[in-house]
């Protein structure tokens, strides 16, 4: 049996009801030996214990250069012969900045350990010698069954043995794993669902020794392969059979499941990611910034030590009490020690409290962003999220928006609208659909409201049997879904994992075809009263390369017939020849994506039991393969069935922009930003749209492939050429409609920049003169793609915005990724940057807080530059008047808490809640982002401005009391303390102006 | 209705701080506000700055190079390092009376008190009188830790070895004879100083304290023999040896030798010839330094300082200069209210 498993790949291998002979094989670890196969179900999130904290907390935190550098610097202050100031002085700093984060990563470890325990102590049943006992969850080995009740959280995977639900069925909330709060099912195999329920359960469940093989531990969420062997039967396994840790079972009140994957095997553990750490561009200034202040305090030090030499030559001759001092009697040598000391001394140059001051700082807006009202989406109590805390700065420069269309610019609630059934079309979505005339639907029990569309003659039809065709499309439509029906109140409610099928399913119902209910093998309709059972044979799922999904049901007649549902053009290639309402069908394509419309073409096919009989064989055998082949062959076998179609009609629905997406969109141009709309839609939906939401006024021209491809295209030679060609297009345009031009590409036309890399720029360059691009019809992958292309041919931020999972890549991909927490489950909040409801919080988002945030983080790093430069330069000039000794002019006090004490609050304070310009200025005049873009306060000319002003200042600090105090009775002592108040009045009364810099 | 509560769960608190609606105040600066401010301030600066330059005017000030770098100067003779015990003579006259109080400083050129190990070159501990580090001083002394023969030196360090030890007695002479004009050399030294980081040991006599030390290399005679007549001006608390001992800032510096507070120049020195007698010991000349004595009265504002008046001034100058430009800027263009 194991042989058979590891040949397929199946190697795991799990008694059921065996403790004995899975605990020696327990995962188990010392040290950093681990031995065994099978984790335990406990959860260790958390990183430190009590005798690693400290050395992986240093670890992690002298991986900071700064932090290392500083480190460098105490050592040196160790060293007696070089040390200008006394070692304490500068670990008191670097102390408090490396216990400030050591105690944050305590804290947040602390949490993580409380939650772990929160966790692993959770209750479940565990079957134990013939009976259920409670258990906690870290006492669950695999290979262990237990029962789960309505509203568990199931702790571990589990392979569904049975339930107490008919064919042992179950339901499974899966918010926690991929965010979707709509139900799925999942059905026990009907061996064990036969065998397991019929004697009392824990007797059967006790007695039940099958064997499980499966794949090693992953993190394929969606897909499970194994076998259970059992009573010398071996029946497959698939994702349909598995309750994974993490998810909830819902309207099920027991169900029982036999333990596969624990703690760190479970899926959901393996699936939790690093996430990939995003660094701002400020950041990278930052940087840049720090490395160039270390180069120019090596050079500066270099100077002084030589200043020194040639000081200690000339101190050489003197005979006094003064030349002893020289170390080893040797100038070079003295030199040399002082170069160290003025590196030591000149440290402080290097802010090192900037990073943890900056993480604070980022914490803090993020929070202000969280708690915002005006980004707080009521009705679904959602308020905006930084889920990440360190970009929010980066909110203030973003030059392009690259958004979903569907559910971002618009609602995602849908409203089927418009239909054509045979050439004829129904419903008229040039009426507003409040304004729909109701129909009369009292005929209909279930009817529940929600159509918005006025048809009476279909219904007449429809009641009249007249028409065949018209009675076959609503069919296709209550039963070609995944929709799951919950019976609440005498009346079925619907669950639905794309808000297209809700509408389509709820569309038929009021027309009179009620989807009742459904279990794995069976849909139950009621057509006009009449309830008829569908026996459901296969589903061929929808992906987004197939476009389209189908079911093949046995009619109670007897008949095999194959409904479909997809994309246009992927329906259309797979007709059949000769269809008589084709054109008819296709001029009401056009016309429904005109009127902004999502249109689905839905087909019929009758099977023959003969082909159904072979097919179904090729895909028994097909679905036991590996993983890696299988899909591909899954799609070729269903490619196979869903041809030679009849085209019964198509549906049209309405996906209504979101509110204030039109504004939002104009203030957003208006603030510079280039809006690109990237969607899977096809091309006139995606135009209409884009009219609709004003990212296209009615005057403007539309780029097109061909001409596109031209312009592209002709250059390749002669670059001159095509500039002329180039400018002289955009002359002309410019002439007729003031340069209103957008780019409009397909997905399949996308494909060709692959081979010719060369376009990118040229391309980027032509967009950068248009009003906005729109991409249609392209894939997920496809969207980052666009999104890496914007990143290389600009310097520009590019922010991402999408609400689904087929968004994740390009908000992954973008600089700054925002969510939209919609209808369409959560998985793009879930990878996301910045999570919020609604589009037009987009707008405070970046014209409100991104600019403030910018532009207080600007403030702050120049505001830092100049605090600490002016401070440390002081010394360059004491050397002129002390012999480049490496004198310090301050208190070793002073020094140790100038920038972690005496000014550090007045510029956090600034950094946290600097506003220059009112919330409401900031929206009423959106050219005022335009700053952010191009950087203008954080900018290489900005950036020395403040050095140089530093410079500046740290001759004022110096040389005012040096005339003071020349020649006087005033010593050294007075002096220092003179000059480090004027360093630190001058630092905390310079936090002001500072905001005046324009 | 506890429902609705409920649901509303994640609403953001309506406070200020959290809706970034804290009252805050920033100062426009129109030019209504930054001219007259400029106006203002420059008047003020202009207005400290002359009173500072006046009061600085008035202060007397006396100085007398004593080095004797040429040949005709009196000390010359003293400024060869090789003359032991040399006494010079300098004679100078006030035309008018130099009012008192009147502060004697000496004062240096060239001498980098501020040099890093120079200053460091001390023991504080042996200077606050613990008799461990009489025994052994700390290593920041060396190379004025030990002596040849392995004995501690104390006080040890550079600064202490290097005190200043020239003396000056100042005579006027009156129809001839010379009158001596009565030194006070009580507290010209930091209280603080005297009363808490400076503490002989408690030991007496005092002598016994310095028992197996030797004194500085460069000094004449031991710490407890500074001034023998007076127990509280003796040791480490004699006044000389405080002032010394904290450092100058810069390279010329003066320090404050005695005041001039007693018998009939309490009002001060009157017109006249006077006679200063220099015990010269103390070598500059191998450094490029220069020695003098200074003479002067203070005021409100210490002792005469034109840099600090000179610096008000022109600050002050500039900024009313500034006001006058942007106010014809202003005239000329008249910025459009900002928005």
């Amino acid at each position: 049996m194991a042989q058979e498993g590891v040949e397929s790949g199946l190697t795991w291998e799990v008694r059921a009801n065996s403790r004995h002979y899975h605990k020696p094989k327990q995962k188990n670890s010392f040290m950093c030996f681990r031995w065994g196969r099978y984790a335990d179900n406990l959860v260790r999130s958390y990183k430190y214990s009590p005798l690693t904290f400290l050395p992986l907390t240093l670890f992690e935190q002298f991986q900071r250069v700064a932090n290392l550098y500083f480190l460098l610097m105490v050592v040196l202050q160790c060293v007696p012969v070089i040390s200008s100031i006394p070692w304490y002085i500068s670990i008191i700093p670097l102390f408090t900045v490396l216990s400030i984060r050591a105690l944050k990563d305590l804290v947040n470890d602390m949490a993580r350990r409380r939650s772990d325990s929160w966790i692993n102590s959770r209750p479940c049943d565990v079957l134990i010698s013939q009976s259920f006992n409670t258990a906690q969850w870290k006492d669950l080995f695999v290979g262990d069954v237990l029962r789960i009740r309505k509203d568990q959280v199931i702790p571990a995977d589990l392979l569904l043995l049975c339930s107490s639900e008919p064919h042992s069925l179950c339901y499974v909330e899966t918010a926690d794993i991929d965010g979707e709060t709509n139900l799925k099912y999942r059905q026990a195999l009907s061996a064990t669902h036969n065998e397991l329920t019929s004697h009392p359960s824990e007797e059967a469940l006790a007695a039940f020794d099958g064997v499980v093989l499966c794949e090693e531990p992953n993190n394929r969420l969606h897909t499970f392969r194994g076998q259970l062997h059992w009573r010398g039967e071996c029946l497959l396994l698939d994702n349909e059979h598995i309750l994974l840790r993490g998810t909830v079972l819902r309207n099920t009140e027991f169900a029982y499941g036999l333990t596969i994957y624990t703690g760190a095997d479970t899926k959901i553990l393996r699936s939790c990611g690093k996430v990939r750490m995003k660094i701002t561009r400020m950041e990278k200034v930052f940087n840049k910034v720090v490395i160039g202040i270390v180069v120019s305090v090596l050079m500066t030090a270099l100077l002084l030590a030589i200043g020194s030499g040639v000081f200690s030559a000339w101190l050489m001759n003197d005979l006094g009490v003064m030349s002893v001092l020289v170390v080893d009697s040797n100038p070079v040598y003295t030199g040399f020690l002082v170069y160290w000391s003025y590196i030591i001394l000149l440290s402080p140059a290097m802010p090192i409290i900037l990073y943890i001051t900056f993480e604070v700082i980022h914490t803090v807006h993020s929070q202000f962003i969280g708690s915002d009202l005006e980004m707080y989406w009521q009705p679904a109590d959602k308020p905006a999220q930084a889920r990440n805390t360190s970009l929010s700065e980066e909110l203030g420069q973003v030059g392009y928006l690259l958004s979903d269309k569907t559910g971002t610019l618009t609602q995602n609630h849908l409203l089927f609208r418009q239909c054509c059934i045979a050439g004829e079309i129904y419903g008229d979505a040039s009426v507003r659909a409040e304004d729909t005339e109701p129909m009369d639907l009292s005929w209909n029990p279930f009817s529940r409201g929600g159509l918005y569309m006025s048809a009476p003659s279909l219904v007449k039809k429809l009641r009249g049997q007249e028409c065949p065709l018209s009675r076959q499309f609503l069919t296709a439509m209550s039963l070609c879904h995944t929709v799951m029906a919950e019976w609440k109140n005498e009346a079925p409610v619907y669950q639905a994992a794309s808000p297209d099928e809700e509408a389509l399913v709820c569309a038929a119902r009021e027309l009179g075809w009620v989807f009742l209910s459904r279990t794995r093998d069976f849909i139950v309709v009621s057509e006009l009263g009449v309830t008829r059972q569908y026996q459901l044979l296969a589903l061929l799922d929808f992906t987004s390369q197939r476009r389209r999904m189908s079911v093949l049901v046995r009619e109670p007649e007897g008949g095999l017939k194959l409904y479909c549902k997809g994309a246009d053009i992927v329906i259309l290639e797979r007709l059949q020849k000769d269809f008589p309402y084709l054109e008819r069908s296709e001029t009401a394509l056009e016309l429904f994506s005109q009127a902004c419309l999502r249109t689905l073409c839905v087909a019929v096919r009758s099977v023959p039991e003969a082909s159904w009989e072979q097919w179904s064989k090729i895909l028994a055998q097909s679905a036991a393969m590996a993983t890696c082949e299988r899909d591909a062959l899954l799609e070729k076998l269903y490619d196979q069935m869903e041809r030679e179609l009849q085209l019964l009609g198509v549906t049209a629905i309405e996906d209504r922009l979101q509110e204030g997406v039109p504004e939002t969109i104009a203030l957003l141009q208006q603030a510079g930003l280039k809006i690109w709309v990237l969607t899977g839609d096809k091309k006139e939906t995606a135009v209409n749209i884009g009219y609709s939401c004003k990212l296209l006024d009615s005057d403007t021209r539309l780029l097109e492939w061909q001409e596109l491809r031209q312009i592209l295209q002709s250059p390749d030679p002669v670059v001159s050429f095509f500039k002329g060609r180039q400018t002289e297009l955009w002359a002309v345009d410019k002439g007729r409609t003031e340069g209103k031009t957008a780019i409009v590409l397909t997905g399949p036309e996308l494909a060709e920049f692959d081979q010719r890399p060369d376009w990118g720029t040229t391309f980027m360059s032509l967009a950068a003169g248009c009003q906005s691009v729109l991409c249609c019809r392209v894939t997920p992958g496809q969207k980052a793609e666009i999104v890496t292309l914007v990143r290389k041919h600009t310097n520009s931020v590019t922010m991402s915005i999408g609400d689904g999972a087929n968004d994740v890549n390009m908000i992954k991909t973008a600089h700054v990724g925002v969510g939209i927490a919609g209808v369409e489950g959560g998985q793009a909040v879930q990878n996301a940057d910045f999570a919020l409801s609604q589009f037009r919080f987009l707008q405070r988002l970046l014209l409100v807080h991104g600019r403030w945030s910018y532009r207080r983080i600007s403030i702050f790093l120049r505001y830092f530059l100049f605090k600490t430069c002016g401070f440390a330069l002081v010394h360059i000039w004491f050397g002129f008047l002390n012999g480049f000794s490496a004198q310090t002019l301050y208190e070793n006090w002073f020094i140790a808490l100038y920038t972690v004490f005496y000014t550090s609050t007045p510029i956090m304070l600034l950094a946290f809640f600097e506003q220059d310009v009112s919330s409401e200025s900031s929206l009423r005049w959106p050219e005022l982002y335009k700053i952010g873009q191009r950087q203008e306060l954080s900018s290489p000319l900005l950036l020395s401005l403040s050095l140089l002003h530093a410079v500046y200042a740290s001759l004022i600090f110096f040389f005012i009391p040096c005339g003071v105090f020349y020649n006087t009775a005033f010593d050294y002592q007075t002096m220092a303390v003179t000059v480090s108040m004027a360093a630190t009045f001058t630092a905390i009364i310079e936090d002001h102006p500072q905001q005046q810099t324009f | 209705m506890v429902k609705e509560e409920q649901e509303l769960a994640n609403r953001p608190d309506n406070t200020a701080f959290t809706q970034q609606r804290l009252p805050a105040w920033q100062p426009m600066l129109s030019a209504g506000i930054v001219i007259p401010g400029f106006v203002i301030i420059g008047l003020a600066f202009i207005g400290i700055g002359v009173a500072l330059f006046v009061t600085s005017h008035s202060i007397q000030v006396l100085e007398l190079d004593y080095t004797g770098v040429e040949n005709t100067e009196p000390c010359y003779r003293c400024s060869d390092p090789s003359s032991k015990n040399c006494v010079c003579t300098l004679e100078f006259s006030i035309d008018s009376l130099f009012e008192g109080p009147v502060f004697f400083y000496y004062g240096l050129t060239n001498y980098f008190q501020n040099y890093r190990k120079y200053g460091a070159s001390r023991d504080d501990n042996q200077l606050s009188g613990d008799l461990d580090y009489f025994k052994s001083p700390g290593n920041d002394c060396a190379p004025y830790q030990y002596n040849s023969n392995n004995k501690p030196i104390v006080p040890c360090g550079a600064i202490a070895n290097s005190m200043f030890n020239d003396t000056f007695k100042l005579y006027q002479i009156i129809r001839g004879s010379k009158k001596l004009v009565p030194f006070d050399g009580k507290g010209i030294a930091w209280w603080t100083d005297y009363n808490i980081k400076y503490r002989n040991p408690s030991v007496t006599p005092l002598k016994n304290a310095f028992n197996d030390t030797v004194k500085p290399l460069f000094w004449s005679k031991p710490a407890y023999e500074l001034d023998p007549t007076d127990p509280a001006n003796n040791g480490f608390i004699n006044q000389d040896f405080l002032v010394w001992m904290r450092r100058a800032a810069l390279p010329d510096f003066r320090k404050l030798y005695r005041r001039i507070t007693e018998g009939d120049y309490a009002k001060g020195l009157p017109a006249g010839n006077y006679s200063l007698e220099i015990a010269y010991n103390y070598p500059v000349m191998s450094f490029d330094g220069r020695k003098k004595v200074v003479l002067s009265n203070v005021s409100w504002m210490g002792g005469k300082n034109e840099f600090l008046g000179i610096a008000y001034l022109v600050i002050g100058s500039l900024c009313v200069v500034m006001s006058i430009v942007m106010l014809i800027v202003y005239a000329k263009f008249k910025f459009p209210e900002e928005d």
